[in-house]
């Protein structure tokens, strides 16, 4: 099966979807469903033929072509694997509203392209699905109107000026080199004098930067995140945001290579160098800002760009093990995020699109999947022992902290000790604590959003008990790169300078869990007690609603809330007003007289002649 | 000898946690001119508790119990207790920080559940007084292992032994200094006590335990004083040869801590972070510095 089936399929498949949406709703979701699925059965069996490249076009004399390598598979299986589990998802949130036929095709096509990018063989059909992926992803942010279109407008804007960055990269290679292929590219650029190389990696970075929300190119995702549909906001948190990520690897280490990426600069001043302290930036000032928001997907939003930051702190201190770090921690991040976007949508589809923390609670004992998805993708974003994301941030700390970059290490390591603030009152407020009057009656989340809840929570276990599964597909991508393999095994790390065994702390802390728990199970039996019933050391606890949520660290927001403005927004907002004011006073120039027309061209003639008289310029 | 290792150094902190307890009650009571009860009384009250009856608030306020006991006995395997340590070969001082957020997010978890106010603002503040504590903490902990080249806890205590203590050598000093500074908000005692605070949010994330599950959260009390203790002893201290001197050197060092858990009054949350991250963030940052300094003056 080749690489030219598998894209008419997933594009096709969109397109059909939209087609058979006009005929009967039912029939739509069941064909949505059967592609999405498809797709990752078709890239599951594609695992054996890494390496295959396919010519699939002539256009304007260049070749353009789609092949597989151990980095484009792994993206491929992330993508479509979520994308399908999102689609499921979507099934019973977006039943009953308006243009559903529009928002399935839109999501397939952002699920197609997405492949595409991670399969294009050059940098033409690179450029094609990514502006796919970008305009599409446009109109699913803006899907809910109102405040929406804000966002998605926000979002555009960055996405064009980063397309444009890329767009003259690409331009002066084809002019350097006349090719566009990656392949070919990455042979020939290899003698290129460093300050081209230079170039080469800031404006293709700037968009990639964009892409993944790096500090202080960030400021369109807590919006865009916030306000696009829920399943949705799941697809684009998880892979497509992360896209910028594939991005900084295919142009660092593929078209670029690691020893002149890694070399760029002098002393402190290196190109990854400096590229991991914004990594580090990025992760510390967004995971402060986190536990400021009261809205729930805007929480999860600054988490995003926060964790985003850990992938390209890894992905750009350019060890084995920060790569494998990086490249780890992408999948594992899509995984908690999308699971926790997914509780939160389960949440908002009983509650009528209810996203602020503090007027829900105690959800616990109505929504019971939901909670442990929450519960599981909190872990996760923590990174606990015995989750996914304990792993791969081990091996970034690892690195930073063996390689003498103990300041790096620093921040990211408090950035997980910011997050357990902001996510234990993300779960607090949602379900734990009292329980809301109007929610008394609230039902369970339906069947169709039980699913992939549950598939993404015990992926979650599985990947930190064993992380062999992905790290051996991990190695072969490094090993690509031309970095040394890490010496994995199925559960666990193994090195001189300290090991992972996973599976030795998953034994240790069932063992002591069970132990306590049969140690409890002797006691007296214990009786049930409702949420009235607790001591308030003899005051009274009023009728109703009484959860402790509105400024849940209060004492503490009132240190840093003076610190913590996203000044870049602001200057950002700044900017555009300045803009406008510029272009306003442009405007008044064009008076509507015909008189004050022919005055301009007269002095433009003027001032020409004068300076041809004067310097004779032409 | 792994099993019996795994069984005794759970066993060995325990003891040595609940003594302290006791201790510590009869201490701070001769220190207030009182008489004070045995140092036998924390055991009497857990056998007591369990065979009192209780109320539940449902499965997570027992599992979230479970898994912070849990979490701090794997923490204890982790470290080395003179030259027991079962499972450190699986990981270092990384697995060892992240075990420990397992304590306190478990008792959050299951005090979440329990829908009382007071609950949830000693939770509230217990994670910001974690976060306070963690900046210079992690501080700490870098230079250690910056200074060492190793993850492993285990490699610390080995090189001191030949080396002598962190606390004394010239690069680790003041890193050791911060280290005593901010013990007592580790061990959560006076002046940090904010979480349980009894008078004010009726002991905070403990208000809603009663029989059992009291006792457990007596045992995780007695476990958490242990482990921050015999950290400092051995990243500082040198850990010891044999169980005994480990003991001794931790019981030295508890004994100066309760002088000033007796003698000061309690601050607020907001008080208690100012401080951390004032004196002993600077000791530690200062601290940090001196090792890379010292590093590469020794490399070049």
């Amino acid at each position: 099966m080749s690489l030219e089936l598998l894209l008419a399929a997933a594009f096709g498949g969109s397109l059909l979807t939209y087609l058979l949406g006009k005929i009967s709703s039912g029939l739509r979701d069941g064909f949505a469903v059967f592609v999405s699925v498809i797709l990752v059965a078709m890239i599951a069996g594609l695992y054996g033929k890494i390496g295959a490249v396919t010519s699939y076009y002539h256009f304007m004399g260049l070749e353009l072509t789609l092949r597989i390598s151990p980095l484009s598979w792994f993206f491929a299986m992330a993508v479509s694997t979520l994308g399908a589990l999102s689609v499921i998802f979507s099934l019973s949130y977006m039943r009953d509203r308006e243009r559903t036929d529009f928002y399935y095709l839109m999501m397939l096509l952002i699920n197609a392209s997405m492949l595409g990018i991670v399969f294009s063989g050059d940098l033409v059909s690179f450029f094609i699905f990514w502006e796919m992926m970008s305009w599409s992803t446009f109109l699913l942010i803006s899907y809910n109107r109102g405040s929406a279109l804000a966002a998605g407008m926000k979002y555009i804007v960055f996405s064009i000026i980063g397309s444009m960055a890329m767009l003259i990269g690409m331009l002066s290679l084809y002019a350097v080199y006349q090719t566009v292929n990656i392949y070919m590219l990455s042979n020939l650029v290899s003698s290129a004098s460093p300050g081209y190389l230079l170039f080469l990696l800031i404006v293709f970075g700037t968009a990639f930067a964009i892409k993944n929300a790096i500090m202080p190119l960030h400021t369109w995702l807590p919006d865009a995140y916030a306000e696009a549909p829920s399943p949705f906001t799941a697809v684009l948190s998880g892979m497509l945001t992360r896209m910028g990520v594939y991005g900084f690897l295919m142009i660092m280490y593929v078209i670029i290579g690691s020893v002149q990426t890694l070399n760029m600069g002098y002393g402190l001043l290196k190109f990854n160098y400096i590229l991991a302290w914004l990594g580090a930036v990025t992760i510390v000032i967004p995971t402060f800002i986190a536990m400021l928001q009261n809205d729930a997907k805007k929480l999860l939003a600054w988490h995003g760009i926060g964790q985003g930051g850990y992938m390209v702190l890894g992905i750009a201190y350019g060890t084995n093990l920060g790569l494998a770090g990086g490249i780890f921690h992408t999948l594992n991040h899509a995984i908690y995020i999308v699971l926790l976007f997914m509780s939160v949508a389960a949440v908002q589809y009983r509650t009528g699109g209810e996203r602020d923390l503090n007027s829900m609670g105690g959800l616990i004992k109505k929504m019971p999947i939901a909670f442990i998805g929450a519960l599981f993708g909190i872990s996760g974003l923590i990174g606990l022992p015995l989750t996914n994301g304990f792993v791969s941030k081990w091996l970034i700390y690892k690195t930073l902290i063996l390689n003498g970059s103990p300041f790096l290490a620093f921040t990211a390591l408090i950035g997980t000790w910011g997050t357990i603030l902001s996510v234990y009152k993300f779960l607090h407020n949602l379900f734990l604590g009292q329980l809301p009057e109007k929610y008394k009656d609230i039902k369970k989340s339906p069947v169709n959003m039980q699913i992939p809840i549950v598939i993404l929570s015990l992926t979650i276990l599985l990947f930190g008990i064993l992380p062999g599964l992905p790290l051996k597909v991990i190695n072969s991508i490094i090993a690509s790169f031309g970095f040394k393999s890490l010496n994995v095994t199925l559960w666990g790390i193994v090195s001189e300078t300290g090991s992972l065994n996973t599976i030795n702390l998953f034994a240790a802390i069932l063992t002591g869990c069970v132990i306590i728990w049969l140690i409890l199970k002797t006691g007296p039996k214990s009786v049930s007690a409702s949420q009235e019933n607790t001591y308030a050391a003899g005051a009274s606890i009023p009728e109703g609603k009484y959860h402790y949520t509105v400024d849940f660290y209060n004492p503490f927001y009132r240190m840093i809330k003076p610190y913590l403005k996203d000044f870049m927004d602001i200057f950002y907002f700044k900017l555009a007003g300045w803009t406008q004011t510029l272009c306003n006073i442009v405007r008044k120039t064009y008076t509507g007289y015909v008189g004050h027309y022919v005055t301009y061209i007269v002095l433009f003639l003027a001032v020409l002649i004068f300076m041809q008289l004067k310097w004779s310029l032409w | 000898m792994q099993i019996i290792a795994m069984i005794l150094s759970p066993i060995l902190a325990l003891i040595i946690g609940i003594f302290f307890l006791g201790l510590s009650r009869k201490m701070m009571a001769r220190i207030h001119w009182r008489y004070g009860p045995p140092w036998t009384q924390p055991i009497i009250d857990i056998i007591r508790l369990f065979s009192q009856k209780s109320v539940t608030h449902g499965h997570l306020f027992n599992l979230g119990l479970i898994l912070s006991l849990a979490g701090s006995i794997v923490v204890i395997l982790f470290i080395p207790v003179g030259r027991i340590h079962p499972l450190s070969d699986s990981g270092g001082m990384l697995v060892i920080l992240y075990m420990l957020l397992l304590a306190p997010l478990g008792l959050a978890l299951s005090g979440g559940e329990a829908a009382n106010p007071n609950t949830s603002i000693g939770i509230s503040r217990q994670l910001i007084l974690a976060l306070g504590y963690e900046v210079p903490l992690l501080l700490i902990l870098l230079a250690l292992m910056t200074h060492y080249e190793t993850i492993s806890i285990v490699e610390i205590v080995f090189r001191q032994q030949y080396a002598g203590w962190a606390l004394l050598s010239s690069p680790l000093v003041l890193s050791g200094i911060g280290y005593i500074s901010i013990m007592p908000a580790i061990l959560g005692i006076r002046p940090f006590e904010v979480v349980q605070a009894p008078q004010e949010i009726s002991s905070g994330p403990m208000v809603e335990y009663g029989g059992p599950y009291l006792a457990l959260a007596t045992i995780q009390h007695a476990l958490n004083l242990f482990i921050g203790i015999a950290l400092f002893v051995n990243l500082f201290l040198g850990g010891a040869g044999n169980p005994l001197f480990f003991f001794i050197k931790m019981l030295v060092v508890f004994v100066l801590g309760i002088f000033i858990n007796a003698a000061l009054p309690r601050l607020r949350i907001e008080q208690a972070v100012q401080y951390l991250w004032r004196w002993p963030t600077l000791l530690a940052l200062v601290g940090l510095i001196v090792v890379i300094v010292m590093k590469s003056v020794s490399a070049g």
